[in-house]
């Protein structure tokens, strides 16, 4: 089949690689001309593992190609993937500006029957609004052309999305149209093969159960994170719960680790639209406004726990920093704890020595020179005259450090766990003082 | 191996029932003497499917007695189950009155080891509290006596808890002695043989392991609940999403129904008592709160549903009302969302004619004769004369009525499902209004 994919970002390129995989035709197009120049020489703008070599491999047998060219890319598919950017305005609402732009161009090259699929986080009611945006583009040409427009949400994680593109939990397809579900699903058939994973519905329940579902998860964080700071308050030790509860097959143990808060592009920006989608309404969403508030304290659990540690201030003092991304396997920093953290000790006089495995480059376009801030090349360059070690990320490559090493290197002997990553008993053997979340 | 369980209320009689039914010789002790004679003649004061018979076999076979005698109780097990109430005092926090006069008792006759076990839901600390009572108590008495404080709190879900209790998706047991923790491995070595379920840990976090879990669970119903109001603002079917983020196995399709709010005996009084600790300690709970405003408004939602549909004309009304319990397959009514159904109802000048299976001696109790509330023996009974249909419980048999018929009966042809029962479709092709919950 014949795929057009709107926007290279992370949703569009491993939409785009994954349907060429198994053997489409598929044209990806961006208007940013240095991207796409990158893009076909092999270049990939974001970290994700195995993204590289399937995007190469199918490039070099004509399966997926790269556009400027709008005119090529509507003309090339049948089904017109849109997945460009929705950055929250800064009232926490989803920006559609560039989801429209791309109906309005669509509207303008159509001269065929398409399916236009939203595959961006988009709000309840935008397929709607892309429909009437198509509609009005083509009553302005004077043309009378057949289009369907469905929601088909993502639900990728980053670090394990092509996993979860090529073996979907569900693959969640919103038409109210079954001729046009149809085509979806042939389109979905290479993916859907050990057992029926499509579950269709009209297309604004679609559209929210995107949003429904990382609310949901980012709830049962707040939700541990609010029991972690009760179990530190009774004296309780929150993992110990944590497999109490999770071993419950009514919870299960996905999704339940307390930490120093959620962050990336999905959680923060979905659970803060979902809210002022509800305000929109004149509903006021008590339950998902308490998740994050919960959420932006927790951010700043750790560093409280360094200062109450630091009576007198952390100022002067060296801090080994492992771990910038949101999450592991990711270099995305969007909404970070890592950056509540270096930024509050920054503000306070202290010196920060950054590692993280694949977000240093990230952290670098943020921050520049920053002072105070000193990124590391290697883990154990950052320990060079540190005072202290804070952990943001749980890469793996954190969880079994030499504990006496790092006693005999830190000058004040104290870790700050944000991750609950170390058994407290096996820190302390070594004479290091451990803060965790919750125990 | 002996044990003595101390209340003989739900978790009480189904704990001593299923340890009896492994082969342990079981004494239940309850200061309640019209209870214990009642059982003594094979009388179960409540309904849980399945107990009535293995109460009356464990009894036939010796192995399960009741008594009223405190010192009697006390000798006969090396196990001591505390297993009383602790209803909520006002302020939400629970009473642990009930759990401290037991500890006293025991104290009082103690002669040996004995293992104390906190079974009932008690608040972080509570095992500090009752083995200081049992402690004061000995010196009362000039005895040092050994003995150790285990939290092993309950997952029995009403309606299924036999099948809780044997075949457990898990055991906590919380003990600050490894050589205590191991007595109670032995004690439920018969409930862990397929693989190891057993989860040891320290008192205080088992403790608060079984409010957690009840907590997340009434969080989960908050949520879906305040994305079905969402979504019937938004022209979107709470059902679909519901089985879209079902099919996420970091979510799964468990406790994520959407409906009229929780009850029961649990949710509530564990939200509350959780977040009235956290008050205690200086802490705002601030999404525990929200679970439970949520879940107060909820209640609410199907009356509101009526009173709008009505446009507040209730007066005169006659509601036909399946489902009393807060769940199938329990006769609990506490904190049921039918109570503020019903109470909204009459309030307003309406009638309602309920019938619940397991439920109407219970509804009786407490309602006694209420001349707006007729209690009905069947649900054709309670659709006699009726204006509209309200649906509470998911009862089995609610599942699949004769719509047409109801069409026929119902003069007002509208069905409030409280329950989201139905595929919307299917009743309004009978001619019947239908409102549930967050769908169009």
């Amino acid at each position: 089949m014949k795929i057009t994919v709107f926007g290279s970002g992370y949703v569009g390129l491993v939409t785009g690689a994954c349907l060429a995989d198994v053997g489409n035709q598929v044209i990806c197009m961006d208007i940013d001309q240095h991207k796409i120049g990158q893009l076909n020489q092999g270049i990939i703008p974001i970290y994700e593992p195995g993204l590289e070599e399937m995007i190469k491999s199918n490039m070099e047998s004509g399966r997926l190609r790269f556009t400027t060219d709008v005119k090529e890319a509507v003309d090339f598919g049948l089904f017109q993937f849109i997945a460009v950017g929705t950055p929250p305005d800064e009232d926490g609402s989803a920006d559609l500006r560039y989801v429209l732009a791309v109906a309005e161009n669509i509207a303008e090259h159509l001269n065929d029957y398409k399916i236009i699929v939203n595959k961006s986080t988009v709000p309840v009611g935008t397929a709607d609004k892309v429909k009437q945006t198509v509609n009005e583009v083509l009553a302005q040409r004077g043309e009378i052309l057949e289009f369907d427009v469905v929601s088909n949400p993502e639900f990728l994680k980053e670090g394990s999305a092509l996993e979860d593109f090529m073996k979907p939990d569900r693959i969640i397809i919103g038409s109210d149209n079954p001729r046009t579900s149809e085509l979806l699903k042939a389109l979905y058939a290479p993916f859907n093969r050990s057992r029926e994973r499509i579950i269709i519905m009209d297309i604004r329940s679609a559209e929210l159960t995107k949003y429904a579902a990382n609310a949901m998860l980012a709830t049962k964080i707040s939700f541990m994170n609010e029991l972690a700071n009760l179990a530190e308050l009774v004296g309780a030790d929150i993992e110990y719960v944590r497999h109490g509860i999770g071993s419950d097959s009514r919870i299960g143990y996905s999704f339940i680790y307390p930490g120093c808060g959620y962050g990336g592009s999905c959680f923060p920006k979905d659970v803060k639209a979902l809210e002022r989608t509800a305000r929109e309404m004149g509903y006021q969403a008590e339950l998902l406004s308490a998740v994050e508030n919960v959420n932006n304290r927790q951010k700043r659990r750790l560093f409280e726990k360094i200062i109450s540690h630091y009576p007198e201030g952390p100022q002067g003092k060296i801090f080994a920093l492992w771990g910038l991304a949101f999450k592991p396997n990711t270099n995305d920093m969007r909404d970070a704890p890592s950056r509540a953290i270096l930024e509050a000790l920054i503000d306070a006089g202290a010196t920060v020595q950054a590692y993280d495995p694949e977000a240093l480059k990230e952290a670098q376009a943020i921050y520049s020179d920053k002072f105070g801030l000193k990124f590391c090349s290697k883990q154990d360059d950052t320990l060079i005259d540190a005072d202290a070690l804070i952990i943001c990320t749980e890469w793996k490559q954190f969880r079994s450090p030499d504990f006496d090493r790092l006693s005999n290197l830190l000058k004040d002997k104290v870790i700050f766990d944000g991750r609950n990553m170390y058994s407290p008993k096996l820190v302390r053997q070594s004479g290091l003082l451990h803060y965790s979340i919750g125990r | 191996m002996k044990i003595t369980v101390f209340g003989s209320g739900y978790v009480g009689l189904v704990t001593g029932a299923c340890l009896a039914d492994v082969g342990n010789q079981v004494v239940c002790m309850d200061i309640d003497a019209e209870k214990i004679a009642k059982l003594q003649q094979g009388g179960i004061p409540i309904f849980e499917p399945g107990l009535d018979a293995m109460v009356r076999e464990n009894q036939a076979a010796g192995r399960l007695r009741f008594t009223t005698d405190v010192k009697e109780a006390v000798e006969h097990g090396v196990f001591q189950f505390i297993a009383v109430g602790t209803p909520p005092d006002e302020d939400g926090s629970a009473d642990l009155r009930y759990v401290l006069a037991v500890a006293e008792s025991i104290a009082e006759y103690m002669t040996d080891y004995r293992v104390v076990i906190d079974k009932s839901t008690v608040p972080v600390g509570t095992a500090d509290k009752v083995r200081a009572k049992i402690g004061e108590g000995l010196a009362k008495r000039g005895e040092e006596i050994e003995f150790d404080v285990v939290s092993n709190p309950e997952f029995l879900k009403e309606g299924a808890a036999l099948n809780d209790f044997m075949r457990p998706d898990r055991i906590i047991i919380g003990a600050d002695n490894p050589r205590t923790a191991e007595l109670l491995r032995a004690l439920y070595a018969p409930f862990n043989r397929s693989h190891d379920r057993i989860i040891t840990m320290d008192v205080r976090s088992a403790e608060l392991t079984k409010y957690a879990a009840n907590a997340m669970l009434a969080t989960k119903i908050s949520f879906m609940n305040e994305l079905a109001n969402l979504a019937e603002y938004l022209g979107a079917d709470i059902e679909q999403v519901r089985q879209g983020i079902g099919s996420d196995s970091r979510i799964g399709y468990s406790f994520i129904y959407p409906g009229c709010g929780y009850g029961g005996s649990c949710f509530p009084k564990d939200v509350k008592a959780l977040e009235r600790t956290a008050r205690e300690q200086g802490y705002h709970a601030e999404l525990l709160n929200a679970v439970e405003n949520v879940n107060n408004r909820q209640k609410n939602r199907l009356f509101e549903k009526i009173a709008d549909y009505y446009q507040d004309k209730l007066e005169g009304k006659v509601f036909a009302l399946w489902g009393l319990a807060f769940k199938p397959d329990t006769d609990d009514m506490r904190e049921a969302p039918s109570r503020v159904v019903i109470e909204s109802l009459c309030g307003a000048g309406a009638a309602v004619q309920a019938y619940d299976p397991e439920a109407l001696a219970e509804a009786r109790r407490i309602y006694g004769d209420n001349p707006r509330l007729k209690l009905c023996a069947s649900p054709h009974e309670a659709l006699e004369n009726a204006d509209a249909l309200i649906i509470v419980t998911e009862w089995k048999e609610f599942r699949s009525p004769d719509f047409d018929a109801l069409s026929r009966s119902l003069r007002d042809k509208v069905i409030f499902d409280g329950r989201n029962m139905y595929e919307p479709r299917f009743v309004r092709r009978s001619g019947l209004d239908y409102h549930a919950i967050g769908r169009p």
